[in-house]
């Protein structure tokens, strides 16, 4: 695990590279094609284009079509015959244009990409990548909006990815490519234009660890994706209140980190889940589940879940608004497990 | 009638004009038969639960005639009407067995992958999917493989008339004729979805119309006759190694038995395997055998003998291998 804080980076971010979130992903797509020939991208519009949110601009130019595959509108096809390149001797990294389309695709993610290995007696390797861009940018609507990934906790054989740093993209994304399991990664869109620090060099994080992205002492926020640029917002404005809030960044929810986690919560007493997708339901219930199996003698208050209500994400920009959570209901979910309320 | 219909009619008209090794199609037929015999008498014997069978009587000559025409380093993704396909690709019959025993001398080890997910990446057999129609893709996912791997390599997928009706198929059958996989489709019509019939749930009596649609060559053949079956699979093969892309092959047989071991047949009248005498594979290839005098009745009658000892050794190694422990189950979900 590592020991650089989020700070440290950043501080040392002046002296490195800053990529956005965009072009950290693209750097990733880059550096694993060039090294490794069986590595393709496949996906809607990825080609000459570049995607739609434009993440594989430019890298259609430079392996061509062979490498870079611009499909059909097909889903099912898209992860399925990525199944069927991946037990072949390829490495695909596919894209659907929205997570959201993972509904279409489920027997293939969920059964075909997870369950191929297993239930074919560990004869095959399924070394695939799905990048999924998700969550809210105002206005998208309920089937192009969705943050799926709590889905896939419950799917044993995959590994759920979700960075919040470009960073932690760029590191996961390699170790993804390079694993022989599948992996779910998700990118949420608006981080994509979003700038931090690249370290130089070969750059890979490993998977299923979790990174604190803050330090502190009173709170524990867990939070990931866009939800950790909020949980760390939050925590700047409690400085104010005399509150020390740690952020806690699992990068991924399976494996879930549950050592970074517990450890954190037991040296806060205090804890706090934020996440993008609906409350109910929702990814939060796990986390609060093993700290309720293992920490809860260490709790000074109930812990609190923040998450979407428990709707839709509706098409108008001005109502997802209230769907979604903000850094106000963080702090005011800090403000509760610390008494304040 | 398209080209290839003729030029079958043609082949079949005079038997003796086609390359079909007859008498190599005859004896994996008779091999899948007899395995199949075997794994019933585990069935009776309370060895195997006999509901999750599917039973391929009837269906011999389209795996043995289509299998016979591929390399060892070909795919398929074969479908759940009997295990005829791995048979005739080549996984040792212990290791199908095994694999029904729930036992390690299954090719899974012991994860009992009885007639869906029996598998030998050795040679070319990349498993099925319980949800019918999702080989469709990874069938062409696995054709778009071989062509990026610069290899000509094919992959033959094998499915039911009533997967046939399944979505994913539209999707992977336009992508693999988009781009001209080498990808072999071929339907094994029986006539019947569990109880539903083909004219209740299809909007085609005959399915290679729908070739068509995709830009590719259909051809429907009588699937009791090896010798159409290899004719057409090698053309198919021929033409997806050179690069022209898929075709759409569909085999019409007969479905002797029910959907599974127990089956009450409620939804048709049952009829023996007697009754079945002109739709069986292994009596028409028989026949043939005899008209065109390569084997005498007496060769036949030995090769049969000798293939039931084969099968029995097989079934006696694989009912003595062991169930795995638990920690089996932890095994393979992760590399």
């Amino acid at each position: 695990m590592t020991e650089v804080t989020y700070e440290a980076r950043q501080a040392e971010g002046a002296s490195t590279r800053q990529l956005s979130f965009a072009e950290a992903i693209r750097e990733a797509l880059a550096e694993e094609l060039e090294r490794d020939e069986a590595v393709f991208l496949m996906g809607e519009d990825i080609g000459a284009f570049g995607g739609v949110f434009g993440v594989t601009s430019g890298l259609h130019a430079r392996f061509g079509s062979r490498r870079v595959v611009d499909t059909p509108i097909s889903e099912t096809f898209i992860v399925g015959g990525a199944v069927g390149a991946a037990i072949t001797g390829l490495r695909p990294v596919v894209e659907l244009q929205f997570a959201d389309f993972a509904a279409v695709a489920m027997d293939e993610l969920a059964l075909k990409a997870a369950a191929w290995r297993y239930m074919h007696g560990g004869l095959f390797d399924v070394p695939l990548v799905v990048r999924m861009p998700e969550g809210a940018i105002g206005g998208a609507g309920p089937e192009q909006s969705q943050c799926p990934e709590g889905l896939f906790s419950n799917v044993p054989g995959l590994h759920v990815v979700v960075p919040s740093t470009p960073a932690d993209a760029k590191g996961l994304l390699k170790s993804a490519i390079r694993s022989d399991d599948p992996v779910l990664f998700f990118e949420h869109k608006v981080l994509y234009k979003q700038r931090g620090p690249i370290p130089d060099g070969e750059h890979l994080v490993p998977i299923g660890v979790a990174d604190v992205k803050r330090q502190g002492d009173d709170v524990t926020i867990v939070a990931w994706a866009r939800m950790v640029q909020l949980a760390l917002d939050a925590a700047e404005r409690l400085v104010a209140d005399g509150v020390s809030v740690e952020v806690v960044d699992p990068r991924g929810l399976r494996p879930l980190d549950q050592d970074t986690i517990i450890s954190s919560v037991k040296k806060t007493g205090r804890a706090v889940i934020v996440h993008e997708a609906s409350r109910v339901g929702g990814p939060g219930a796990e986390v609060a589940a093993v700290l309720a199996e293992h920490a809860l003698p260490w709790l000074a208050a109930p812990i609190v879940r923040v998450g979407a209500e428990d709707v839709p994400l509706p098409q108008s920009a001005h109502l997802e608004q209230f769907v979604i959570p903000n850094v106000d209901d963080v702090i005011a979910a800090v403000r509760r497990v610390m008494g304040h309320a | 009638m398209t080209e290839a219909n003729v030029a079958l009619d043609k082949q079949l008209a005079e038997p003796g004009v086609s390359g079909a090794p007859l008498r190599q199609l005859f004896e994996t037929m008779v091999r899948i038969a007899t395995w199949e015999q075997r794994l019933l008498q585990f069935m009776s014997e309370g060895h195997v639960a006999a509901g999750f069978y599917h039973p391929g009587r009837g269906h011999e000559a389209i795996a043995a005639g289509a299998c016979e025409t591929l390399r060892r380093d070909d795919y398929i993704m074969y479908d759940h009407r009997g295990c005829g396909h791995v048979i005739a690709k080549g996984v040792p019959l212990t290791a199908i067995f095994g694999d029904f025993l729930e036992n390690v001398a299954g090719s899974t080890r012991g994860m009992g992958a009885g007639i869906v997910h029996i598998a030998d990446p050795s040679v070319g057999v990349l498993g099925q999917s319980g949800t019918l129609g999702a080989s469709f893709p990874i069938a062409a996912g696995a054709a778009f493989s071989s062509v990026y791997r610069g290899t000509d390599q094919v992959c033959v997928c094998f499915f039911g008339d009533g997967t046939a009706n399944r979505g994913p198929f539209h999707e992977a059958a336009n992508a693999a004729s988009l781009w001209k996989l080498p990808v072999i489709w071929i339907c094994e019509n029986n006539g019947w979805a569990i109880s539903t019939s083909v004219e209740q749930s299809t909007s085609v009596a005959d399915l290679t119309l729908r070739a068509a649609g995709y830009g590719m060559p259909g051809v429907r053949i009588d699937g009791t006759d090896v010798v159409a079956v290899y004719d057409a699979v090698s053309e198919a093969v021929t033409r997806a190694r050179r690069g022209d892309g898929p075709t759409l092959i569909e085999a019409t047989v007969d479905r002797f038995r029910g959907h599974f071991m127990g089956d009450s047949e409620s939804y048709r009248d049952k009829r023996s395997d007697a009754e079945f005498s002109d739709r069986d594979p292994i009596v028409r290839a028989e026949r043939l055998i005899e008209e065109l005098a390569l084997m005498t009745q007496e060769d036949m009658q030995r090769l049969r003998s000798s293939i039931r000892q084969e099968v029995e050794a097989a079934a006696v190694e694989a009912l003595a291998a062991p169930k795995p422990s638990r920690e089996r189950i932890f095994e393979g979900l992760y590399k």
